[in-house]
């Protein structure tokens, strides 16, 4: 039989039983659950926002009044955003009380918002509201003026007010990378150690009922492990498909805070990563889990796996700071810890296409001599049954 | 033919095959007996390819064993497996494509199958839901699902009832009969001897007992008399010349004898006393021929 076709009956088999069994069904209704229960609470809590807005200069005013018009046009009375408006003295003032909270952004001269950062929410969403009745405001004048429709179209599509944040100038798209690559970051964490946590304890389950001597006897174990990766992998990215759209779709419909748009190319690096990343890490976990015959002792055959995740992770935060370091650069070609690094980086825009290149290279070449150790391991883990054996046993008692 | 041949494996300072060679045919049915820790698991783990042989080889017809002949063997392990979670019937038709059979064939295979094994209501519960006897029935089925032509079985009497046993050797018998290729190890001496013309033993790694079951006792050294008496003839009957070993239950007598001793010598000295019954001379059982053997 040719190999393709058994390794896509193990596949087909995984996705079959796995798919539709209890666990299986009941963690992706979990997960989206808490996830949307996390998007969702915040909104239902907080009810109506208010707003506190600071002037400095003239020409505030008019812009003001037609916001806080726009913003409470259709509410009810008792479900009207209050604004609270105080006069600042100086720009340095405004940027005080910024930073101090007492304000969520500065309007100056009526030609420019001052944020506190590019991600808080609710400046955001008043900056957008300032931003709409500035253009209104324009508009009008325009026509008022007989200006021509390419103006207004202009004013439309752009935007009338200055942005600036007191972390210095912020666009919708930086914002948007720093999101992914803090987002991204979280979730191939997430995802690379429980899905591959299925995978271990996919490979000792069918160690520990005995299953594996009736599925060795015609199928090899390098296609066992394979197509029980491939299958968890599917399954993984499904279900982490499934609650990443349930999430920003209720975001969208729940306006939490505005999303920004996110850089299509950061989106492709982010799965292309959690593909890799998972393929890394479940081969290395299905060779752990053929280490142990029982359920109990699989925790422990993955710990030195769950540790090398764990310690990528935290040392990305570092590279989330710098994004162009030494620790960046070298991390980003050791297999094990580019998943976390390599799509950062490329959100923060300091990564060259070479380097890219070069770490996926890396990357999947190691997912090739994985496969094969992970195979050789996995081999000679399967039929010794009893207590533990050593990575080094289980390579060298390689019977298949 | 499948020719075990110079069988030889260690691990560490522990031989568990040491030149084990025999051969079955097809339409034969091998029962392979040895002590516990002799070597049957791994022997038929050689089958398989599922250890690496220090030296030897296991051959079909003469020629190494490719993974596309094993297509066409089945195997009941020693340590039963099966998917716990898994519908019988679906798992039976995941084996059966595994061996190359098409999907829905494989199905009506499976379950034909659970039929034929008195489980045809059970095809679709999950295997763990299933009574330890029957879970061993499927796994028979496991093994027969893609109509083998060589079935090795490792202790698969173990765990039966009597009349799961019955349905077990009808299955090999008939499978034999159609002209496959059967090998099963078992403890249970006098069940072979009633299912199999074909017998090897092996101890400590070796082969050291092989053939025809009648050829093989009929060639035995050895005759077995035996004899119900209330009285005890023991000391008595140990005294005789060529008499072997005697022993007796408190009820029966066994008398073992060289085979060219005349019988009526023991009877005659026996005789001088009234009350014996149930006089037999005999062949020796399988079990004592495996019990010198191994010896
Ligand atoms: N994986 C292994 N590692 C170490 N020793 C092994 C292994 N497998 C078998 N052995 C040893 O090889 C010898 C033969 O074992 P095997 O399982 O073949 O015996 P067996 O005839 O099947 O016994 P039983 O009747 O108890 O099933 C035993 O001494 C056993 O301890
Ligand atoms: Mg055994």
């Amino acid at each position: 039989m040719k190999t393709s076709s058994t390794l896509r009956l193990v596949v087909m088999r995984e996705l079959r039983e796995r798919g539709r069994s209890a666990a299986y069904i009941a963690s992706t209704i979990i997960t989206t659950v808490l996830i949307l229960l996390a998007i969702l609470l915040p909104t239902l809590l907080s009810g109506s926002t208010d707003y506190s807005i600071g002037m400095v200069g003239t020409g505030n005013q008019e812009i003001v009044d037609l916001a806080i018009d726009i913003e409470n046009t259709d509410a009810e009375p008792d479900q009207e955003t209050q604004f609270s408006v105080t006069t600042l003295e100086s720009v340095e003032a405004a940027e005080e009380a910024l930073s101090s909270e007492e304000i969520d952004a500065a309007l100056v001269n009526g030609s420019e918002i001052l944020l506190r950062s590019a991600s808080g929410a609710s400046g955001d969403d008043l900056s957008g509201l300032l931003q709409y009745a500035a253009s209104t405001l324009e508009i009008d004048r325009l026509v008022a003026t007989a200006g021509s429709d390419a103006d207004v179209v202009d004013i439309l599509a752009g935007e009338p007010l200055g942005l600036r944040t007191l972390e210095g100038v912020a666009s919708e798209e930086n914002q948007a990378r720093t999101v992914i690559a803090y987002g991204g970051l979280m979730l191939m964490y997430i995802a690379v150690l429980s899905y591959g946590a299925w995978t271990l304890t996919g490979v000792t389950e069918e160690k520990s009922n005995r299953v594996v001597e009736v599925l060795l006897a015609t199928v090899k174990p390098w296609q066992l492990l394979a197509g029980k990766v491939i299958g968890i992998g599917a399954l993984g990215l499904a279900q982490f498909v499934f609650t990443a759209v349930a999430a920003l779709v209720t975001l969208r419909v729940a306006g939490t805070f505005d999303l920004p748009a996110f850089p299509t190319d950061s989106l492709v690096m982010l799965i292309l990563w959690f593909l890799l990343g998972f393929a890394m890490y479940s081969l290395l976990f299905g060779a752990a889990g053929s280490l142990v015959s029982r359920m109990e002792d699989a925790q422990s055959a993955s710990t030195p796996l769950t540790l090398v995740a764990l310690v990528g992770f935290f040392m990305s935060f570092l590279v989330l700071d710098d994004p162009d370091g030494v620790l960046a650069i070298v991390m980003t070609y050791v297999p094990l810890t580019a998943p976390f690094v390599v799509p950062v980086r490329f959100a923060l825009e300091s990564i060259s296409m070479v380097a890219l290149i070069g770490s996926v290279v890396v990357a999947i070449g190691f997912i090739i001599g994985t496969t094969f150790l992970a195979g050789r391991v996995y081999a000679g883990g399967l039929l010794q049954f009893g207590s533990k054996l050593k990575w080094r046993e289980a390579l060298q008692s390689s019977d298949l | 033919m499948l020719q075990m041949q110079d069988l030889t494996k260690s691990y560490g300072d522990v031989v568990a095959l040491d030149g084990c060679t025999f051969a079955v045919g097809p339409g034969q049915m091998l029962g392979f007996l040895g002590p516990n820790g002799s070597g049957k698991t791994t022997t038929m783990r050689a089958v398989f390819g599922l250890i690496r042989l220090d030296r030897g080889a296991v051959t079909l017809n003469g020629n190494p064993i490719s993974p596309n002949d094993r297509l066409a063997f089945g195997y009941m392990p020693e340590q039963r497996g099966l998917y716990p979670k898994m519908k019988a019937g679906d798992q039976l038709a995941y084996l059966g494509a595994l061996h190359g059979m098409e999907q829905a064939e494989a199905r009506r295979a499976g379950l034909q199958l659970l039929d034929e094994l008195g489980l045809a209501d059970r095809a679709e519960d999950p295997v763990e839901e299933l009574s330890f006897g029957n879970q061993q029935r499927v796994q028979l089925a496991a093994a027969l699902v893609h109509d083998p032509s060589v079935l090795v079985l490792d202790e698969p009497f173990n765990g039966l009832d009597p009349i799961g046993a019955e349905t077990m050797a009808n299955v090999l018998r008939q499978r034999a009969q159609n002209g496959a290729t059967v090998i099963f190890s078992s403890h249970q001496l006098d069940m072979v001897e009633d299912l199999c013309e074909e017998v090897a033993v092996i101890n400590a790694g070796r082969i050291v007992m092989e053939g025809n079951v009648r050829d093989l006792k009929a060639a035995s050294p050895h005759r077995v008399i035996e004899f119900e008496s209330s009285n005890g003839y023991a000391a008595v009957l140990d005294q005789l010349d060529g008499v072997i070993t005697t022993s007796f239950d408190g009820h029966r007598h066994t008398v073992i004898v060289p085979a060219e001793l005349d019988v009526r010598q023991v009877l005659n000295r026996a005789d001088s006393d009234s009350g014996i019954q149930h006089i037999s001379y005999s062949t020796p059982s399988l079990s004592q021929l495996f019990k010198e053997a191994v010896a």
